[in-house]
């Protein structure tokens, strides 16, 4: 599974972090390596295990961590089936991230799956060529449909340094097995590995369990060479509504605010174009934050949601008031909620916040952040984002030409 | 701490935790499971409420009365950051409710209010007839659709109200009324028909004393359903399709060894499944249904259809092999381990819980979840031999010109 950035959407079922404030916040343990934070949740004898390891993909190779991820991953599946789990992979903007579920009863045999990732892979041809078709068909899945590819080129305007988790053309060409080697033993390091546990478990278990980590191999230089992307982006999807994406940058901006703000331009959006499919997201990256709107619209509404779209950051504050902006900070924080209400989730979560701040209980902060956005905050950070120009792009109907025979 | 111990300790605790700190009396029909570290609260209602309060004529008047029931709401609930999903089994209309810790009491209070309390709305029962009418429309064209329909109305017979889907059929519930749904509302949407489950971060006594001030007052009414009569075995039936589609319903009795028959399911998938000598199914999947006079195993695959005749006998291999003898320990303990991980993570959610505690109470079921734990090899030959004869369905295109039977 490819997650390309820790992304926030004001609304239920994307990425959404972690409320955390009807539980305590984790218990935090220095292991071996990094850290170990455990939220426990006795409620049903499951754990949720996620391993992050905080790497950059070497310059040059990009898409390099998530390849090494599609290497390791059919191999997984097959142990953890065994009893009864499932593994996921991703490849977030900070972190090659392994995450585990299962019976709680099997922490010992679940953490032992996520330790052999950290082991120096052994790369056969064959397995490499397979991983390798696998990224192809991620990059060209993130153009494919009009949603994908409307967010990947706002992206790419907003963050024009970050890759593709799923790399390049160019990199791919990179990647042999003995490269895939030193790449690993460049980016391995223990101290960079933590490790968050959610379920019927406690900290000093799993501490046990992540207590001895694969020393990094020997040998870790790699030879930098020039990331290359295309200078055009692939040709534009087919599409009967035409799509409307607009970034704001929001580089340095408080993030619960601009969670909320993003929160309360869905939802004006929404009334102002009910015809139209409304999305706005807080997009958070190592390479900083923006506010995205991506709107499809019918073709005879498309001039309207043009305008609207244009000229929502003044509409929105013409329309803002104290109640509208604690009913949005209300319904995000009720949407972390429910989508951290399975331990997989949560653990997601949380880990997402602590390979971003370092820290146990960051998810926790920021959930407590969110109830603190006031009309003020949000005002504020209106008029700061009206002051840039925002990343713009349009991806027009297709036009279907009916031929009667 | 060995695994196994630490596994029953877990359990254990899964186990004894609600009675002891708030799990009700099942005459109070409202069962509290206390979750402290679970971020969200759900709640299941269940009101005993189907097919069998049906005319033929009336097919899916159930579940279009709750629909339009709680259409009016989902404004307030969206309001609330609340979710609501609206089920219709046989025996029942199932509502699963999430909610915040802070917004739960309100969101539940305003789905009873809406059941309990609320007439019917005219414009919400033209929508969702309409609306249902038109998923029927698409499910009906679904050979899975076709299938369950032809094993309903196989397994119960032809006189039974549960031959007929609990949705219905898109020929009915387009004649369906306002005057329909409101009669249906004051008859059957009631509280001496429904049972609770709330899992979460709640206090029992609290919560508890939340969902009773709606049913106070309200003996429960279990639900009894007419006994079954299966008509005689196999059937087949013509279906305009690229693949057959076949399915085999084990009857087992109401004190079956739920979570054995449910291991000897996904045991019996297994072995049909999809694999290297298995190239030719497409598909394969196992369903257990609990009613409170019983229930049924449910198998079904999807294969080509000059393979039918093969892969219909060896649908009850799969099963009935269980029955012959005991597993050896060694393979047991393999397949158990997979099982169980299996088993608790389609309980990962709240709601599953919920869904879970409700039906247990409404069937009367005592501590299911409990009995994972003690899975043994005796167990499960037990529950294979607990089954009855299945009755087996099969529906596709018959390249070999047998005439369909049971014409």
């Amino acid at each position: 599974m490819l997650l390309l950035a820790l992304t926030l959407a004001a609304g239920a079922g994307a990425a959404d972090t972690a409320a955390l404030a009807p539980v305590p916040p984790p218990a935090a343990a220095n292991a071996a390596a990094g850290m170990v934070a455990v939220h426990r949740q006795p409620a049903i004898p499951i754990v949720a295990l996620r391993l992050s390891l905080l790497a950059d993909d070497p310059p040059g190779y990009a898409g390099a961590g998530h390849l090494l991820q599609h290497l390791l991953l059919p191999s997984l599946r097959e142990q953890v089936q065994r009893v009864g789990g499932e593994v996921q992979v991703t490849r977030g903007a900070d972190a090659v991230v392994y995450t585990v579920v299962g019976p709680a009863s099997e922490l010992d045999y679940l953490a032992g799956v996520l330790r052999s990732t950290l082991r120096q892979p052994s790369v056969g041809e064959a397995q490499l060529v397979a991983a390798q078709r696998e990224l192809r068909d991620e990059r060209g899945a993130e153009w494919e449909t009009a949603a994908g590819h409307v967010r990947a080129l706002l992206r790419g305007r907003l963050f024009p340094e970050e890759l593709s988790p799923a790399g390049t053309p160019a990199s791919a060409e990179r990647f042999t097995p003995e490269a895939v080697r030193s790449l690993w033993a460049a980016m391995y390091r223990p101290e960079r590995v933590s490790v968050v546990a959610v379920g019927d478990v406690q900290v000093g278990r799993v501490q046990d369990a992540f207590a001895r980590l694969p020393a990094p191999p020997e040998s870790g230089a790699v030879e930098a060479l020039a990331d290359t992307v295309a200078a055009a982006p692939p040709a534009p999807p087919e599409a009967t509504r035409g799509w409307i994406g607009l970034g704001w940058s929001a580089a340095d901006a408080d993030p619960a605010a601009v969670t909320v703000a993003a929160r309360l331009l869905r939802d004006h959006l929404r009334e102002r174009l009910p015809s139209a499919s409304v999305e706005a997201e807080h997009w958070w990256t190592r390479d900083g934050q923006a506010l995205a709107v991506v709107v499809a619209a019918q073709p005879a509404g498309l001039p309207a949601a043009r305008r609207a779209v244009g000229a929502s950051l003044g509409s929105l504050g013409e329309s803002l008031d104290a109640g509208r902006v604690r009913a949005a900070a209300a319904g995000v924080r009720r949407d972390m909620l429910f989508y951290a209400r399975r331990p997989e989730r949560m653990a997601d979560v949380v880990g997402q916040f602590i390979d971003r701040a370092g820290q146990a209980d960051a998810a926790q902060r920021f959930y407590a952040d969110v109830e603190r956005v006031d009309e003020d905050a949000v005002r504020a950070l209106l008029a700061q984002l009206a002051e840039r120009t925002p990343a713009t792009v349009d991806v027009p109907p297709q036009k279907i030409v009916n031929r009667t025979p | 701490m060995t695994r196994a111990l630490l596994f029953r300790a877990a359990l254990a605790a899964l186990a004894t935790l609600p009675p002891a700190a708030g799990t009700l009396r099942a005459q109070d029909h409202v069962v509290v499971r206390p979750e402290p570290g679970t971020p969200v609260v759900a709640v299941e209602v269940l009101v005993a409420a189907g097919p069998a309060e049906e005319t033929p004529e009336q097919a899916g008047l159930a579940y279009l009365t709750a629909r339009v029931a709680t259409a009016p709401i989902r404004p307030i609930l969206d309001s609330l950051g609340a979710h609501l999903t609206v089920q219709a089994h046989k025996d029942a209309l199932g509502f699963t409710l999430t909610a915040a810790p802070d917004a739960w009491q309100e969101a539940s209070r305003t789905l009873l209010v809406a059941l309990f309390r609320d007439p019917a709305d005219s414009l919400a029962a033209v929508r969702e007839r309409a609306a249902l009418r038109a998923e029927l429309i698409g499910r009906e064209a679904s050979p899975a659709d076709a299938l369950a329909r032809e094993v309903d109305a196989a397994v119960f017979g032809p006189e039974h109200p549960w031959r007929r889907p609990a949705a219905g059929f898109s020929t009915t519930v387009e004649k369906l009324t306002l005057a329909d749904v409101d009669g249906f509302i004051r008859s059957y949407l009631v509280p001496e028909r429904t049972v609770a489950a709330v899992v979460g971060p709640v206090d029992a006594a609290a919560a508890r004393e939340h969902l009773a001030a709606f049913l106070r007052g309200s003996p429960w009414q279990a639900p009894r359903a007419e006994p079954p009569a299966p008509v005689e075995s196999p059937v087949r039936r013509e279906y305009s399709s690229i693949t057959a589609w076949i399915a085999a319903s084990y009857p087992f009795p109401p004190d079956v060894d739920e979570e054995a028959v449910r291991m000897l399911g996904e045991l019996a998938v297994e072995g049909l499944s999809f694999g290297p000598s298995r190239r030719s199914v497409y598909n394969a999947r196992a369903e257990v249904v609990r009613r409170a006079e019983g229930g049924e195993l449910r198998i079904q695959i999807v294969v080509p259809p000059r393979e039918v005749d093969a892969w219909a006998g060896r649908i009850d291999e799969a099963v009935s092999r269980h029955a012959e003898g005991r597993m050896a320990p060694s393979l047991f303990a393999d397949r158990v381990r997979r099982f169980r991980g299996l088993r608790l993570r389609e309980l990962d959610t709240p709601e599953a819980r919920a869904q879970e505690a409700a039906r247990e109470l409404f069937v009367g079921a005592q501590g299911r979840l409990a009995d994972l734990e003690r899975l043994d090899a005796d167990r499960l030959l037990a529950a294979a031999r607990a089954l009855r004869p299945a009755t087996l369905v099969v529906l596709g295109p018959f390249v070999d010109g047998t005439p369909a039977a049971n014409d």
